[in-house]
Parts: C-alpha cells; structure tokens; sequence
C-alpha cells in the first residue's frame, strides 16, 4: 500500500534535490569562515581584474586628454585618485561579498539540516516497516 | 471586475495545468525576440544573421537555462562585431567581461534580466523597464538593467557608424579602438538613460514597499513620471535627439504593464482594510491588514438524474476499517498535518487556495 507519508517526505526531498542539493552540499562542506573568505578572496581577485580592465578601457579612451601636457606632479595625483579609488572598491566589495555569502551559507545549512531530517524520518519509516512485516 | 478576477483564476489554472509547455514556448518566444532583434540591428555576417541561425538559437535555448540564452546573446553579438572589426569585438569582450565580473558571478540565474532590459530598450518601450523592474524586483536590479541599456546602446552605436568601422584598415586599427571606446563611454543619451531607468527603479521600488492604500498603481505612476521628468530635462539640458513622443508613450505603456501586474500579482481590496493596533511587554504594534482579493472559477459538475448510483470501481466495497483509523497516535496526525502544510508551502499550493478563499 502507498505511504502518503512517505510519499510526500520523498516528494520535499527530490524538490530540494533539483534545486539546492548540489550547490548546497558544495557550500556545507566547507565552515563557514573557510567559505566566506575563499569567496572573499575570490571576488577580490575578480574585482582586481575588473578594475585593471576598467582602467585600461578608459585610458583608451580618454587616455588622451589625460596624458597631455602631462607633468610628474598631475601624474602622483592621477595614480593617488586611481589607488583610493582601488582601495575604497576593496572595502565595498569585501564588506558585501562577505555578508553575501555569510548568508547564503547560513541558508545551504538550514536547508541541508531539513533534508537530513527529511532522510532520517524517511529511514525511520522504512525501518518500522520492516519490524512489521517481519 | 468580478469576470476579470474570474478569468484570472481560470489563466492560473491553465498556467498550473501546463506551465512547463507555457514556460517553455515563452522562451522560445523570447529567444526569437532577442535573437531576431540583433540579427535585425547589426547582422553584419550573412551566415550568422540567416533565419535558420535565429531560429535554431531559439530552439535550442528553448531546452536550457535562461543563462545560456544570456551567453549565446553575447556570443552572437561578439561574432557580429567581429564581422565588422575586431577591436571592437574586443572591446565589446571585455565590457561584457566586466558585466559578469560584477553581477553574473553573484546572481547567474538572475542574467536573463539584461536581456529583458535591452530588448525594452530595442522595442522603444523604455520604462516599462523601470515599472516592472521596481513592481517585482528588488533594489538590487538596477544593475542588471544599467547593464541592458549600455549593452543596447552598443549595439546602437555599431549600427549607427558600421560603415566608418567597416572601412577603417590595418593601421587605422587602434585609431577605431580608441574612437569606438571614446564614443561609447561619453555616449550622453546612454549615461541620461541609465540615471533615468535607475532612479525610476528605486522610486517605484520605495513606494511600492509601503503601507499607503494602492501603492502599486502610485508607483507605477511615480516610476513612468520619474522617467519621463529626468530623460526630458536630460535631453532638453544635454541637447540630445530623443524623441519625445517614445519617451511619453513608454511611460503610459509603463502605467498599464504596472496595472496588469497588479491585477496578476498584487489583487487586494483596499475599501475593507483593517487598522489594528496592540501591544505587548515591549512594543506597540500598528497593524494594517489588507484582504486578497480571490474569486474560485465557475466549475462544471455533471449531475446524475437517472438515480442509478455509479458503480465504484474495483469490485464489491471493501468494509471500512475504523479500527485501522483509530490506531492512528495523535502525534502521526500531527506530524502529517505539518509535511502537509509544509509541502504545499513549498509547492506554492497554499498561496493559491489562499486566492481562491
């Protein structure tokens, strides 16, 4: 005879499966310290080549008008602007990557904890049954 | 009022009966739109810019991800650049590059968003975007929508000057580098664009989030206005060739889409809302509730009037079994009560019987 019960435990589970079950078995196997600073360090290093590229693009572009008539002193104060522009992204994009991901590993854990209660009532179930019909 | 909520219900039941057929036969749609519309505007290259090729990309990015929809747009686009000149293929790579650095890294189920901006954008219906944007997303779409109008306005400005591009030879290379960066970044009309849809967004966001009676229909009205204020005062100050009659027209097509959107998603009858106001130990609580507006579809029963009682199938009854029922502990029917309701949380079953109250 069909479990509704377990039927619907089966049901949660293969629909969390198909959304989060990869990725949140990723992010729970790190500690969540271990995971957010990876990923901070990550960002950091894309935001790093972002920036370069940015500046690249914009040299190319305007690079022109800035190298004109160009003396050393304009030229302190263009690196000073591009490096306090650097370090200010530095602080943003480390400030947000690391509640982003402090949050989305709180989330894959609260998810997996329900999961594995999901498994462990379904084996509980499947245990019964086996007591019954023995 | 009452037929529309009606066919609203019956669309919801279509919708859930076939929503993977209705899903996928919409991005199939989307993907000729988006496809057709850059093969239309800079189809530089015969091969790619066929109808076969935008059909088939269609077909194909029917069966996937919204993202792969996202990467083959780009790709498409990055081959027809490169049909016209290469260094502005890479350039176009490498602001597509920073594009994913910046937002799709983070939200790449999110990307399709870009899409939906530019294609706004190529269809002269600006701020829609910022009207459904601000109605069903979060503060957080500004980028992708920033990230939509400059993706439009480059494929603009190829169009516009592909002949000067096409005709500039090996030693001019660098010069159409650098003039194809220089035009792009002080492009006035895409900056104006950009402050205009994103500051709409975050109006329209801000007064849909409270709690004043029809918050939806204000901000969709302050969302097109917004619009319609910066990109006209930015056009009459920074003398830009935007037409108005665009600008007015997308914003009253802004209003209906954000009316439509209400009636789908935010259906409540303000005349019965209730102001309550309690408090506990340690707060005062002020408390508005609006009731959802829900009305069940009309079903068709067929009655029997002939008094012969339909056999049930399976043969003779079984007796019913009240002891097995009873055996059932209190805590079994607890804990079935809760996979329930959990379960329909889940599946978004409890909104809908929700409406249908």
């Amino acid at each position: 005879m069909l479990d509704k019960r377990k039927i619907r435990l089966m049901t949660r589970a293969a629909i969390y499966e198909k959304k989060y079950g990869e990725e949140d078995l990723k992010i729970t196997g790190y500690y969540q310290k271990d995971y957010v600073s990876l990923n901070v360090w990550i960002t950091l290093i894309w935001m790093t080549v972002g920036y370069a590229l940015t500046a690249a693009i914009l040299f190319m572009g305007c690079g022109e008008s800035l190298v004109e008539g160009i003396t050393i002193a304009r030229m302190i104060i263009i690196a000073a602007v591009a490096l306090g522009i650097y370090l200010s992204l530095l602080v943003i994009f480390a400030i947000g990557a690391g509640s982003l991901y402090k949050k989305r590993h709180t989330q894959a854990k609260q998810r997996v904890k329900k999961y594995m209660r999901d498994l462990s009532r379904m084996e509980k179930m499947g245990r019964k049954k086996e007591k019954n019909r023995s | 009022m009452s037929t529309l909520l009606v066919w609203r219900e019956k669309l919801q039941n279509i919708y859930s009966k076939y929503s993977i057929y209705i899903q996928k036969a919409l991005q199939f749609l989307a993907g000729l739109i988006v496809f057709g519309m850059i093969n239309a505007n800079i189809g530089f290259m015969e091969q790619a810019s066929s109808v076969i090729c935008t059909a088939g990309l269609a077909v194909i990015c029917t069966f996937f991800p919204m993202m792969i929809m996202t990467l083959a747009a780009t790709a498409l686009i990055l081959v027809q650049f490169y049909a016209v000149s290469m260094p502005i293929a890479v350039v176009s790579l490498v602001i597509f590059f920073l594009m994913y650095i910046l937002y799709f890294r983070f939200t790449p189920k999110k990307a399709w968003i870009v899409l939906l901006s530019a294609v706004a954008f190529g269809l002269k219906i600006p701020f829609v975007v910022p009207v459904v944007f601000g109605l069903l997303g979060t503060p957080v779409w500004i980028v992708p929508a920033a990230f939509g109008i400059m993706s439009y306005y480059m494929i603009d400005l190829v169009k516009d000057s592909s002949a000067a591009l096409k005709s500039a030879d090996a030693s001019n290379m660098a010069d159409s580098l650098m003039s194809f960066t220089k035009q792009f970044f002080v492009n006035k009309e895409m900056w104006l664009m950009i402050a205009a849809v994103v500051i709409s967004i975050l109006v329209v966001h801000l007064i849909r989030t409270r709690s004043v009676d029809h918050a939806w229909k204000i901000a969709s009205a302050a969302g097109a206005a917004t619009g319609v204020i910066i990109a006209s005062a930015g056009s009459i100050a920074l003398k830009l060739d935007i037409s108005f009659a665009v600008i007015l027209l997308s914003a009253v097509l802004g209003i209906a889409v954000g009316l439509v959107l209400e009636f789908f998603f935010f259906s409540v009858d303000y005349s019965r809302a209730e102001n309550i106001q309690f408090e506990d130990d340690e707060y005062y609580y002020y408390v508005k509730a609006v009731p959802k507006i829900g009305v069940a579809a009309p079903e068709k029963e067929v009655k029997r009037i002939t008094g012969e009682r339909p056999k049930k199938q399976g043969g003779a009854e079984k007796p019913a079994e009240p002891e097995q029922a009873e055996e059932k502990s209190d805590a079994e029917k607890t804990d079935e009560i809760l996979l329930t309701r959990s379960l329909s949380k889940e599946l978004g079953l409890d909104q809908e019987k929700d409406k249908t109250e």
